[in-house]
């Protein structure tokens, strides 16, 4: 480790608390109405689609349009992308993308997931690229956000289970928030080298001699929602490790705040919206001592390499002109601290997008990208879903400490009795379910294990991931595992959309419920939530759902992969 | 397959309808339990 990496992460840590506030502020203003600057727009975008933006919607109906929305738009996607080949905007020719892939690949962006088991460059046209795959990712993220407001609105008054409108929350979304940041950010992206065009594929000799086919395409305009709108699916196959998709440590820089600003803003706008500025602030602060742990462990164990290389004297000590530590499948442009931030920040965020190889990692620096996603998604977290995914843990863990001192739990004046508790507990237990459940049939079925290229506990290592990462909908991939196939492809789609929908019903249920209850005041009994107690007890519950409940997988996979490195074996 | 896969969403958008109800009537039997806002 390097006084510079670390001053990297430190200025990384700095920006993302000093955009929280100005970020959380425009977001709130989105969200209850007071900014109006594109009201014409939003009244023709109403008057074309029959929304009538006063109807506050009951929760069944909230959950019921967004159901229908994603639905709708994930058939669509379906059939464009199985008749790409006869759409316009394919002046490569591109053939209809395969039913199992084009199933896994709806699936995966309509729910804001984005797991590739293609390469975008050989299999979509421009036309899939920009009007189906580009559609989800403004869509899917604009969709998030509104399913945590509405959880917000939720707790925050008495209106008899009604929670906002989707249709408005979802156009506000996308016309306040995605749009003009993405534009912004995409020229800022151009401006730094990222390709933005519509040209053909550029044949180069390189200097040995060989012909190297380079792809183009409008790439900035994606990559920039791609990291605000936390989707990470990228243009290429290799993600932001591409120096077409991320060229510079400036273009490395703001995507990793690009994919937190709006996370972690959304702790204050939900602050602001409760009327408690300390709460979300505290939520804040879990969420980084979260982000903290993992980036000091994923750094470390990176910098500290593979002990087997140090034993046959290879020089693994960080100088001048030379990284040290474990630079498998790391780019040399970003180096260790780079690449364990990055690991880091797109795993805590349900982003996906990977600026290096999370399966070349050190089995205890692969760890923390996989118990990031296992934690339930929520240190920042996806866009909205760290939010929701936070509050709901809240919710547990003030219904704990209610238990504890033997008092009716209240959160934020909200009094927590048994039907909140169902829903979160619902929440908390679908996610490991599916995964395990998943996981557990891939170990013993043969077309499970078809897909392995690594034995022993690392290929134990990359189905986990696999599973953790589409039901967490991160996207991001131990990529040593094949999932082209119709087992593969089916599980993997519909573990995204267990990961979304199955988790986004009952929070929606909870914000309903709660949004039933009138608001006590606080009184002497009250359990404070925004005390540094609070924040101890928040994290112990995080830790203690996320990781008793994966602890024995993870130890017959990465944990064991570590002690058997330690005896000289590798995998 | 493209029937098979299209049968799937459309019977998983179906089921998760199913779970709006089944998340509404548990909120509602609490609610008849006892439980007050």
């Amino acid at each position: 480790m390097t006084g510079n990496g670390w001053l990297q992460i430190l200025v990384f840590s700095v920006a993302v608390l000093c955009l929280t506030k100005p970020m959380g502020l425009y977001l709130l203003r989105v969200y209850d109405g007071s900014l109006r600057s594109l009201a014409p727009v939003e009244r023709v975008i109403y008057r074309l689609c029959g929304v009538d933006p006063q109807d506050d919607q009951h929760w069944t109906r909230y959950a019921a349009a967004l159901l229908l929305f994603s639905g709708v738009s994930m058939l669509v996607t379906y059939a464009a992308l199985r008749l790409q080949g006869s759409l316009p905007l394919n002046p490569f020719h591109r053939a209809a993308v395969s039913d199992r892939q084009a199933f896994e690949t709806a699936a995966s962006f309509t729910t804001n997931t984005n797991w590739q088991s293609y390469a975008g460059e050989t299999v979509m046209s421009y036309l899939s690229q920009m009007m189906q795959l580009a559609f989800h990712n403004f869509a899917s993220a604009a969709a998030g956000v509104a399913a945590a407001v509405a959880l917000a609105r939720g707790i925050a008054r008495r209106s008899g289970g009604r929670i906002g409108n989707f249709w408005t929350d979802l156009i506000r979304g996308t016309l306040y928030v995605f749009l003009p940041l993405s534009l912004i950010l995409a020229l800022v992206f151009v401006q730094q080298g990222v390709i933005q065009n519509f040209g053909s594929y550029v044949t180069v000799h390189t200097l040995e001699g060989a012909k190297q086919v380079l792809a183009m395409g409008p790439v900035a305009s994606q990559e920039a929602i791609k990291q605000l709108g936390t989707n990470g699916g990228g243009f290429f196959n290799a993600n932001a490790a591409h120096p077409f998709e991320n060229p510079t440590a400036g273009t490395n820089f703001l995507s990793m705040v690009a994919i937190f600003v709006i996370p972690a803003g959304l702790t204050y706008t939900f602050g602001r919206m409760v009327k408690n500025q300390r709460h979300g602030w505290a939520l804040w602060a879990a969420m980084f001592t979260l982000f903290a742990g993992g980036v000091t462990t994923a750094y470390w164990a990176e910098a500290r390499g593979n002990p087997i290389h140090a034993a046959r004297g290879v020089d693994v000590a960080a100088t001048a002109t030379n990284p040290g530590g474990n630079m498998e499948g790391k780019e040399v442009r970003f180096g260790i601290a780079n690449s364990a931030l990055y690991a880091t920040v797109t795993t805590d965020a349900s982003c996906g997008a990977v600026n290096a190889m999370h399966d070349s990692f050190t089995p205890l620096g692969g760890l923390v990208p996989l118990v990031n996603i296992q934690l339930g998604e929520l240190i920042f977290g996806g866009v909205g879903s760290g939010l929701y995914g936070i509050i709901v843990m809240a919710v547990l863990t003030v219904f704990i400490a209610g238990l504890m001192v033997g008092r009716t739990p209240e959160y934020l004046g909200k009094k927590i009795q048994s039907r909140e508790v169902q829903m979160a507990m619902l929440y908390v237990l679908i996610f490991p379910a599916v995964i395990l459940l998943f996981t557990a049939a891939s170990v013993v079925l043969p077309q499970g294990l078809a897909g392995l290229s690594n034995a022993g506990p690392h290929g134990l290592s990359e189905i986990l991931y696999a599973f953790t990462s589409v039901t967490g909908n991160n996207g991001s991939a131990f990529a040593g595992l094949t999932g082209t196939t119709y087992y593969y492809n089916t599980l993997l789609g519909v573990g995204t959309l267990f990961g979304r929908f199955a988790m986004m019903v009952p929070m929606l249920a909870l914000a309903g419920f709660l949004s039933e209850r009138k608001t006590s005041p606080e009184s002497a009994g009250t359990f404070p939530v925004a005390s540094p107690l609070f924040v101890v007890l928040l994290l112990g519950v995080i830790l203690i759902v996320g990781a008793l409940t994966f602890f024995p997988a993870l130890a017959l996979g990465p944990v064991v992969e570590h002690l058997l490195m330690g005896l000289g074996r590798v995998f | 397959m493209d029937v098979a896969y299209i049968l799937i969403t459309l019977a998983f958008f179906g089921l998760m309808l199913a779970y709006v109800r089944g998340c509404e009537r548990l909120g509602r039997e609490a609610g008849r339990d006892g439980e007050r806002p």
